[in-house]
């Protein structure tokens, strides 16, 4: 019995240990202003207060998240829309055609967004995307999930065993049939774990949006908090408050599909 | 008409069309990107002549004016020390945790999944939480130190020159461990329980069998997983635009941020583009280990 | 007519010759057996049929129609394969009807489909399943289903019995024969056990390196055997082969100092090298007996005696049906009988 409860405290102790600053950001922002910058300080506010919906009335946090809603729902579409036949095609054969464009995607995926923001930026500017920032962060952003979700829904369709898909042909299925009625319904789970994935990266997107949109009335919530940072600088409770109310939200998506998402990130990794 | 409709739906049309999507899509936003990026590296791209097409080309004169910045050398050295600190800090806590986790209690494998929770979270807002957890005077890490008797007085973690990189690296460190944690616990229950018990049968000892088993049964799965690591780390930024935006006077800046600093601060955009170029080289040399070592994983 | 036709096929996949110059007439009704060891190309000829796989060059027809361009889905044919492929997402009736409402049949034959084959394989009471709640043998008998209810112009089995334990699998033997005795209709099935062809196929085709080696009756290959693969690959256990010459005569032959006359109705040339074949059970441990034989291993399975052991040199297997008291290293007698020798060139392998 001690054997088995020693090691899962120890792992309790370790993992709050590791999520403090999660804690801490909880905890800053139901301070006030002076137990905030107290010395020393309180591990547990002492008068809890509720900035958030102070903050959020105040510096518009709706409108920052009804944009940062939009891109991700952009991005998130682009991405299955495209992606989804793609990785189910790239599954159905293993050859060194395939293998070359696996190579290509896998480099694609690696190529850091600081770096390919310069080009974009100037394309977009040429192509006068820039006029529409948000459509034009939600292309950059696209390219940027659509390979991270190719290799991960891949490995899904490697589970359709070939017989099944023989079966639906001899079933009297064209190829576009046994895409539709068979290999869709059968991925459709990993499919959508892996959406809500790129969704999350994607409410926490910060590079396009910042170099891309200029108006702040299109902003996102991360442009929001920087925002607010720019105006409020060391209102720490208020940037605490600001930060849990971008976080809390995909904190409670992670929670939920822990799971899921974690078989999808380890299926798509290494294999 | 019919035969095409019949290659689609009984030929390789279909997957053709399929792959093709993504080809197009790719090409227009990650390959022309990348490929217009070299020639604006040998042009003079700045704000007025943005939106032509026509753009005076200058040969190696915006990677000669990149190396002979002063602070050229010292943000390769910072590169290099933030890239290869974070990997081996990153792999070592990972195996650290996973060997860990590998016990069987209860909760173990759910305990373990919670850590991804720092790493779900966006950069730039986590960020923000360290900078005030390491604020100089009132952050708590000073606090805890103190308390602790490891530091006397209060430590300028981001303003301080000296410690605002290893500050930032840390602080990537602690974001990357999760997911070292969970791919290297991936490749740790890959290998045969009974490799251990007729080690164990063999009179091996507990040291013995990590350096006889484990270490070289995952020696490939280390390897990708450092190159994914170096790969994660070069795409670092948010984390830099919240704690140090690369200072105090560049002492923590990375290639990856310069870049950027340059075209969208400076608006030297040929020169960000050079130093973009210069860096997209070294990703897509690590991509290729990566690549490449999870081949041998898979053929072993 | 026949039903299925194939002449000249050929099939490369890059390098590997995988079907070499396959001709082969399956007429209306037959049911035959595509065997031999695995990677000797009987499935990828099965599902060549099943237009799963482009052959390289010759000809396939099915029912007099050419049908090399046409993709499986108009061929009308149905498969059963080894791991049944249910579709997981569909219950046992929707999994039956998949190919019917494909094919946008009407609600009143659907259904009067899945009545008749569901009574037919005893599924009646599965209908609203799903796979994954069902045992192998029902799996299996769906899978069946899955075919009869489209009442094809052929049905093609890809090992349909090798993933069901031992005592299912002959039971399935029985119910898959009957069911083709009763449907009458054309198939093609491929196995690697040679006792399921022997038992269910009118004809068997034994493949060899993507080549057909031998086809014919059951009774046929067993009795005349090609050549030397088809008479070790048909027959369990598997024939003795014993290096042996003809006499001087060439009317006898000659093999550990013994001397058997040939019933072949013909001479053969003189102090030829051959190599004979003797089957297990048609060799018998008898006092008088002309063969000497010692007893390696002895294999008991209550109505019959295996006796494995060596004449002269070369190993030998024997069928005993009574139980004879035995120990290893004993000498027996074996008496053979002469018109049971089967004769192969040394060389090239084949019957002479």
């Amino acid at each position: 019995m001690m054997r088995r409860t020693i090691p899962t405290l120890i792992a309790v102790a370790l993992l709050g240990f590791y999520l403090f600053p999660i804690y801490w950001m909880y905890a800053t922002s139901f301070k006030t202003l002076t137990e905030a910058v107290q010395y020393p300080p309180t591990l547990w506010p002492s008068e809890p207060q509720f900035h958030h919906a102070e903050v959020f009335q105040k510096f518009s946090v709706a409108r920052y998240f009804v944009n940062s809603i939009v891109i991700t729902l952009g991005v998130t579409a682009i991405t299955v829309v495209v992606g989804t036949g793609t990785a189910y095609a790239l599954a159905l054969r293993r050859n060194l055609f395939v293998d070359l464009i696996l190579f290509t995607i896998l480099l694609l995926q690696a190529l850091p967004a600081s770096l390919m923001v310069t080009p974009l930026f100037v394309l977009f500017n040429m192509a006068g995307l820039l006029n529409t920032p948000r459509f034009a962060v939600v292309l950059a952003v696209a390219a940027k999930s659509l390979p991270f979700f190719i290799v991960i829904c891949r490995t899904a369709f490697l589970q359709i065993p070939r017989e099944l898909r023989d079966a639906a042909l001899v079933d009297g299925n064209s190829n576009v049939g046994v895409f539709f009625n068979i290999a869709l319904p059968l991925a459709r789970n990993s499919i959508v774990v892996t959406a809500v994935l790129i969704a999350i990266q994607t409410m926490g997107e910060y590079v396009y949006s910042r170099s891309f949109i200029a108006k702040i009335e299109l902003q996102p919530l991360t442009l929001g908090l920087s925002n607010f940072i720019g105006a409020q600088q060391t209102d720490w409770i208020g940037i605490m408050t600001f930060a849990s109310i971008l976080v809390t939200p995909i904190l409670i998506v992670f929670i939920f599909l822990q799971r899921r998402i974690i078989s999808g990130l380890t299926a798509g990794a290494l294999k | 008409m019919n035969r095409a409709l019949d290659f689609v739906r009984d030929r390789s049309g279909f997957e053709m069309i399929l792959i093709g999507l993504s080809a197009v899509y790719l090409f227009l936003f990650a390959g022309a990107p990348f490929v217009f990026n070299v020639l604006m590296s040998f042009q003079k791209v700045d704000l007025f002549n943005i939106a032509s097409i026509d753009r005076p080309f200058v040969g190696f004169a915006n990677y000669q004016k990149i190396l002979a910045n002063p602070d050229f050398w010292l943000i390769v050295r910072n590169t290099v020390v933030f890239v290869a600190l974070s990997s081996v800090c990153q792999l070592a806590g990972g195996f650290a945790l996973a060997l860990f986790f590998m016990q069987d209690f209860a909760g173990a494998s759910w305990l373990r999944g919670l850590f991804l929770a720092a790493w779900i979270t966006p950069g730039y807002a986590i960020g923000q939480v360290w900078k005030w957890m390491l604020a100089g005077d009132t952050g708590i890490a000073n606090y805890f130190l103190r308390s602790l008797h490891i530091i006397d007085g209060p430590v300028y973690w981001l303003s301080d020159p000296s410690l605002a990189l290893l500050t930032i690296t840390f602080v990537n460190v602690w974001l990357g461990i999760p997911f070292y944690l969970l791919l290297i616990s991936v490749g740790l229950s890959a290998i045969p329980r009974d490799l251990y018990e007729a080690a164990e049968l063999d009179g091996a000892n507990a040291v013995q069998r990590f350096c006889g088993i484990t270490l070289p049964l995952m020696r490939d799965t280390l390897l990708a997983l450092v190159a994914l690591g170096a790969i994660l780390t070069l795409q670092q930024f948010d984390l830099i635009a919240a704690l140090t935006a690369g200072g105090p006077v560049n002492s923590s800046n990375v290639a990856q941020f310069w870049s950027w600093q340059l075209s969208f601060q400076s608006y030297q955009i040929g020169l960000g583009s050079a130093v973009s170029v210069l860096m997209l080289l070294v990703v897509v040399v690590i991509a290729s280990i990566y690549v490449a070592a999870t081949r041998s994983e898979r053929a072993a | 007519m026949n039903q299925v036709e194939l002449s000249a096929v050929e099939k490369h996949y890059g390098e590997y010759h995988a079907l070499r110059n396959i001709d082969l007439s399956i007429p209306e009704g037959a049911f035959v057996a595509l065997i031999g060891p695995s990677g000797c190309g009987k499935s990828t000829l099965l599902r060549s049929i099943a237009g799963l796989e482009q052959i390289s060059s010759g000809t396939i027809s099915i029912a007099g129609e050419r049908v090399n361009d046409v993709p499986p889905r108009r061929r009308d044919v149905a498969m059963v394969f080894q791991s049944y492929a249910l579709y997981p997402h569909m219950d046992v009736e929707r999994n039956m009807t998949y190919s019917l409402r494909l094919r946008r049949r009407s609600a009143d034959l659907i259904a009067a489909a899945v009545r008749e084959a569901a009574a037919t394989l005893n599924l009646s009471g599965l209908l609203g399943r799903y796979p994954r709640e069902l045992s192998g043998g029902q799996r299996q008998r769906v899978a069946m289903g899955r075919a009869i209810v489209r009442h094809p112009k052929v049905f093609l089995f890809d090992e349909p019995l090798s993933n069901l334990d031992a005592e299912l699998r002959v039971k399935m033997r029985g119910e898959v024969r009957a069911l083709h005795e009763r449907l009458g209709a054309t198939s093609i099935y491929v196995t690697h056990d040679q006792i399921e062809a022997m038992t269910m196929a009118d004809h068997i085709v034994v493949l060899k390196a993507g080549r057909i080696e031998q086809q014919g009756p059951p009774l046929a290959l067993y009795d005349r055997p090609a050549n030397r693969f088809v008479a070790g690959f048909i027959g369990s256990p598997s024939i003795n082969f014993i290096e042996g010459a003809v006499t001087a005569d060439g009317g006898h032959v000659t093999w550990e100092g013994l001397e058997r006359p040939l019933s072949l109705g013909r001479r053969l040339s003189a102090a030829q090298r051959v190599q004979i074949g003797l089957r297990p059970e048609h060799l018998a441990v008898a006092t008088d007996g002309t063969m000497a034989m010692v007893v390696d291993t002895i294999e008991r399975t209550g109505s019959q005696t295996i006796i494995l052991g060596r004449c002269g040199g070369q190993p030998m297997t024997v069928i005993d049906h009574g139980r004879p008291v035995l120990a290893r290293g004993d000498n027996l007698r074996l008496a053979v009988a002469p018109d049971h020798i089967h004769l192969f060139d040394p060389d090239s392998g084949a019957a002479v």
